[in-house]
């Protein structure tokens, strides 16, 4: 299906179910004319700049994060549900929440809301794709398929380059989490 | 669903300045915020930035300008040199092949767009530093080695350049299976957007030579002006213009699959500073061909002058699109000189090869590094570099 929510050619749209809406007013008024046509397509949700972290020399090679950024350029708020990969068991979307005093890590309560017109950071430290039960190490220059579903029934499937992340290793597992309790 | 501390969602629609949960992405307030502080910094003498909406707070000025990633060609050839550059030229490692070259190009498609865009590259550590309308412009092209390594048929034309008489070539500044040049308004910008191109090729390439450059190309209006090198001249007088049809003959590839390509020699010419300056006006005048005032080329320039043997009619009517970047180091001076041509042995090989015969110039000259590349053809959005020259199939 030809995918015009596709960042690139190795991201495809599986079930766009918003439809695409020629609406280019309102993208074009920053007043630079070298800003490119259209920051995000008008009318889809869009993820940008997935990466996921290398798993080479990490304290536990059976997990990771993924990273990326969703844009919802429609006018309803939608919901990041579910996320899956072929090199994972399992994958979960997770959070940083303070409990206790403490900074942990968990699964969200119902997914990922991203406002209508609006956008939102899966970064380290806060929200991102927990890749479990890994069926291989992933090393820089790797690149990973990540499919991600949304409330309003778009999948959208991202091909993710695999990167070293050289902060100290379990920046997103808050100290005291490692295990997850999963 | 969450707790009272869960962090709360980027606000919608305006990712603003960077952040505890944000980063700044596209936000133009961010834009401008971050630009007057920038005026502000530069003018306090070391008194605390400015903070937002502070009334005090000069208005700003000599804003750059975002560059688009996307076209039929990579923008940053035509693009003018703005006040700093880097070129870097990496070596693939052993292992790269065809498959991993695709890999590595695309990791630096998203890299590009980010940080011409004005966002952090992705996994960045230091997502602050990537300014927006930076003038930053990245261009990326591939050596001998990485067209061998990928089985790529190169261009027609493209060869490495041959040794000339004068050249006392270093392998220090030499040679490359790739190279990036990355240019910008400044220097902060521009040091981060190498060190992320650099660090993202690490799988696949290591750094093999790195030189710097700066240029000035604006006047103290800050209207353009050609800019001059370390000898005092002006320099690109003849180049042609961008936007000029005698400019696309010159530097495009017309030849699928390296349609919107072109090549690129990097020259590293060493300038002998302190020889030139013994010299009077005009002897340097003589040797130039041109007025050094100006840059106006002398009613009659002498058989050896530099303006006559460049011309293209002395050299069969080849061309070169040339940009130029002068360095000053501990013990160097001189000039990074690009030239952009369709062909290096049908247009940069003859021009150089009537310099290097008589050239006055070659006095005080001398080419001590040389690299040449092929310029991949540009991208769209949601393209990667490279993908109509390596194939365009999903990858794995």
């Amino acid at each position: 299906m030809l995918n015009t929510a596709a960042r690139r050619p190795w991201t495809r749209t599986l079930l766009p179910a918003v439809a695409l809406v020629v609406a280019l007013a309102g993208l074009a008024g920053c007043g630079d004319e070298a800003e490119p046509a259209a920051a995000a397509e008008p009318g889809t949700v869009t993820i940008e700049d997935p990466w996921v972290r290398a798993t080479v020399g990490s304290e536990d090679p059976t997990m990771t994060g993924a990273f990326l950024v969703v844009d919802n350029n429609t006018d309803e708020d939608v919901t990041l549900e579910t996320a899956s990969s072929p090199v994972a068991g399992m994958a979960q979307l997770h959070e940083m929440a303070k409990v206790d005093g403490e900074m942990v890590m968990r699964e969200t309560d119902g997914g990922i809301v991203v406002r209508a017109g609006g956008g939102q950071l899966l970064q380290p430290g806060g929200y991102h794709v927990m890749l479990m039960k890994l069926k291989q190490e992933l090393a820089p220059g790797d690149e990973v398929e990540l499919t991600l579903g949304f409330s309003d029934g778009t999948t959208l499937e991202v091909t993710a380059p695999v990167k070293e992340f050289t902060e100290e290793a379990g920046h997103y597992h808050s100290p005291g989490t490692a295990e997850h309790g999963h | 669903m969450s707790g009272p501390e869960t962090p709360a969602p980027a606000e919608p629609g305006k990712p603003g300045k960077p952040g505890k949960h944000g980063i700044g992405r596209r936000g133009f307030l961010g834009y401008v915020g971050s630009a007057v502080a920038g005026a502000a910094a530069g003018t306090a003498g070391g008194a605390a930035w400015a903070g937002d909406g502070d009334s005090e707070s000069p208005a700003p000025v000599g804003l750059g300008t975002e560059v688009a990633p996307y076209g039929v060609h990579q923008p940053g050839v035509a693009t003018p040199m703005p006040a700093v550059v880097e070129v870097v030229a990496l070596d693939l490692l052993p292992d790269t092949d065809r498959d991993a070259l695709g890999r590595l190009l695309r990791v630096w498609t998203g890299d590009v767009e980010a940080l011409t865009t004005g966002r952090a590259t992705p996994g960045d550590t230091e997502p602050w530093l990537a300014a927006a309308r930076a003038d930053l412009t990245i261009t990326v092209g591939l050596g001998p080695g990485a067209l061998a390594a990928a089985g790529l048929d190169a261009p027609t034309g493209f060869e490495a350049v041959p040794p000339m008489r004068h050249d006392r070539l270093q392998p220090r500044w030499s040679g490359g299976d790739l190279v990036l040049v990355v240019a910008a308004r400044e220097g902060t910008t521009l040091a981060h957007a190498v060190r992320q191109l650099v660090r993202d090729a690490v799988p696949f390439a290591r750094q093999r030579w790195r030189q710097s450059g700066f240029w000035n190309g604006t006047d103290a209006d800050g209207r353009p002006m050609t800019g001059r090198n370390l000898f005092g001249q002006v320099d690109g007088t003849a180049s042609p213009r961008p936007g000029s049809a005698t400019f696309d003959e010159t530097v495009w590839i017309r030849e699928p699959p390296w349609t919107g390509a072109t090549t690129l020699v990097v020259r590293r010419i060493s300038m002998d500073l302190d020889t030139w300056a013994e010299l009077t006006r005009d002897r340097q005048e003589a040797a130039l061909g041109r007025t050094l005032d100006t840059g106006e080329r002398l009613s009659d320039p002498g058989p050896r002058a530099h303006a006559r043997l460049a011309h293209p009619m002395e050299n069969a009517g080849a061309r070169i699109v040339r940009k130029g970047a002068n360095y000053a180091t501990e013990d160097d001076s001189g000039l990074l000189f690009m030239s952009f041509q369709a062909s290096v042995a049908g247009q940069f090989v003859p021009i150089q090869r009537s310099l290097d015969r008589a050239d006055s110039l070659n006095t005080w000259t001398t080419a001590i590094g040389s690299a040449e590349f092929v310029v991949l053809p540009g991208f769209e959005r949601g393209d990667w570099l490279g993908s109509g020259v390596l194939g365009s199939g999903t990858p794995g």
